[in-house]
């Protein structure tokens, strides 16, 4: 037989791809259909969100932030003011942390059942897609009974949160964990044993445990991966101390782990929203702090766990009522980072499913 | 190993050559000097009782005084957290890439380099990512840096 000639190709794909969940671009060189060399680009969400909040005060920081990372928006408003009260040294009031840690978690379930359905319909099923929107809906509902708003909340703001919640809102948020909870089985039994999801998933995409701590990798990735690193738990903020929840974590780090792993931490955020209801105090929601407020001189880098994985803030003040350097580290942008690390080596239809469990959000890249 | 205790045994090792601040409120803050970043950097990570692992962050600051980078780096295994320093002067700015410390660390550096104008030194990869790459309009994240079209808000 006469060895045929080939050579390699160059494909582009993005950044108009519905798989990139944005404007992310991938330049992928090919050997016939397998992928032999991944170099992400990035810069087409750029808009200087660091850059605008410097010409901001505190307060006016807080909407912006909320366009960092859009699915989460609670976490991002969580994350700055978080880092604002530990420069200025504000005591938050206990109901009001405890309606943090509520929206945090339900946030984080509401992003995972977007997880959920999108990565399914990446993947080829549509179905998935469907019942994560529909659960989700119930969240989004409960956020838009508090504050308003379905996606962008700017609920969280420095030294509590802007308003309390409505009397419907504690039974609502029962019913509704009750009835994710109860679908979640639903949801694993579409596609936990599903031939075709099993052959697009178990050993595609394995990100070995040294490859992800050595890249800065984080959040559910990290823990599928077998590492068992939660800020919540490792380096806790707010009140998660005082809650009794797991850690999930899965070995193989391939994309099926990253996907049962998400389908995990659902329990477990319904676990800490469920005793954070019954644990809810009463009293004051917000610290008096001025919308003109002015930290003292210093600087501070806090972190906290959101959906994705560590959500870091660093917070220069200069005591002037504008923050002198405002630097958000999205978890997404070192989890494309190491794209090219373990992406290689497989087919193009593999790099989607990919892809999608590494649950990627661009504007969190860009900024 | 408690805060103070992290702050103790990083000022007492490593020859001095991490000078706690009290400018961090929260996790320990180190001043290096920016000759020894790459050799502090090395030791932090081989350190027995630290192992500094994993990069959380690398933020490049304009104080309109000088140039700051802060490094804020976590260990997994150990379950610490801390930040250092170096100071750059306008007339001087660059860094020794700490890519063979923590890989993570490339567009971090990248992103430095780009937005501050802060030169890498020994970077594999230095490449414009977030601007335009026809861009020459300066450094955007510098403070004496205005978009053309930028109208100041008025103070309040």
């Amino acid at each position: 037989m006469v060895e045929l000639p080939t050579e390699e190709f160059v494909v582009n794909m993005g950044p108009q791809h519905p798989a990139t969940h944005g404007v992310a671009r991938l330049i992928l060189t090919l050997d016939g259909e397998k992928i032999v060399k991944i170099e992400p680009v990035i810069g087409y969400l750029h808009r200087a969100i660091e850059k605008v909040c410097e010409n901001r005060t505190y307060a006016q920081c807080i909407p912006i932030i909320d366009r960092f990372e859009y699915v989460t928006a609670m976490s991002c408003n969580y994350a700055f003011s978080l880092a604002a009260e530990k420069l200025a040294g504000i005591e938050v009031p206990e109901r009001a942390e405890y309606l943090r840690v509520i929206m945090l978690e339900l946030n984080r379930i509401a992003s995972h059942l977007l997880f959920y359905g999108v990565t399914a319909m990446d993947i080829g099923a549509v179905t998935p897609f469907l019942y994560g929107l529909r659960e989700r809906e119930l969240i989004v509902d409960l956020f838009e009974m508090t504050c308003g708003q379905r996606l962008t909340y700017s609920y969280n703001r420095i030294g509590g949160v802007s308003r309390d919640i409505p009397k419907e809102f504690i039974p609502q948020t029962h019913e509704a964990i009750k009835i994710i909870g109860a679908k979640l089985s639903d949801y694993e039994g579409l596609l936990n044993e599903n031939p075709i999801w099993l052959a697009r998933t178990r050993g595609i995409g394995v990100l070995p445990k040294e490859t992800a701590i050595a890249y800065g990798v984080s959040g559910p990735v990290l823990r599928a991966s077998g590492v068992q690193y939660d800020i919540r738990r490792n380096d806790p903020y707010s009140i998660y101390d005082r809650f009794d929840f797991d850690i999930p974590v899965r070995y193989h780090g391939d994309c099926y782990d990253r996907y049962l792993l998400r389908l995990d931490e659902i329990r477990q955020s319904i676990r800490i929203i469920t005793q954070a209801l019954d644990g809810l105090p009463g009293g004051e929601i917000r610290a008096k702090v001025s919308p003109n407020f002015k930290p003292p001189p210093g600087e501070v880098y806090s972190r906290i766990e959101n959906s994705r994985g560590e959500m870091g803030i660093y917070l220069v003040s200069d005591g002037t009522k504008k923050p002198l350097r405002v630097k958000a580290r999205g978890s997404s942008y070192n989890h494309f980072e190491v794209l090219p690390q373990f992406g290689t080596n497989l087919l193009v239809a593999d790099i989607v499913a990919i892809f999608a469990t590494l649950d990627i959000i661009v504007p969190e890249i860009d900024r | 190993m408690t805060k103070d205790e992290l702050k103790e045994y990083v000022s007492t090792h490593f020859d001095g050559k991490l000078t706690p601040l009290d400018t961090g409120r929260y996790d320990p803050m180190f001043q290096v000097k920016v000759e020894d970043l790459l050799e502090v950097a090395r030791a932090l990570k081989a350190d027995k009782n630290l192992q500094f692992d994993f990069l959380c962050n690398l933020a490049g600051v304009d104080t309109k005084e000088h140039f700051e980078a802060v490094y804020s780096i976590a260990s997994i295994s150990k379950n610490l957290r801390l930040d250092f320093k170096l100071i750059l002067p306008y007339d001087k700015a660059e860094v020794e890439s700490v890519q063979e410390v923590w890989p993570g660390i490339n567009w971090y550096e990248r992103e430095m380099w780009e937005l501050y104008g802060i030169n890498v030194l020994n970077h594999d990869n230095l490449k414009r990512f977030l601007l335009p790459d026809d861009w020459d309009q300066g450094y955007p994240m510098r403070k004496d840096w205005d978009a053309p079209d930028f109208k100041r808000m008025p103070e309040f």
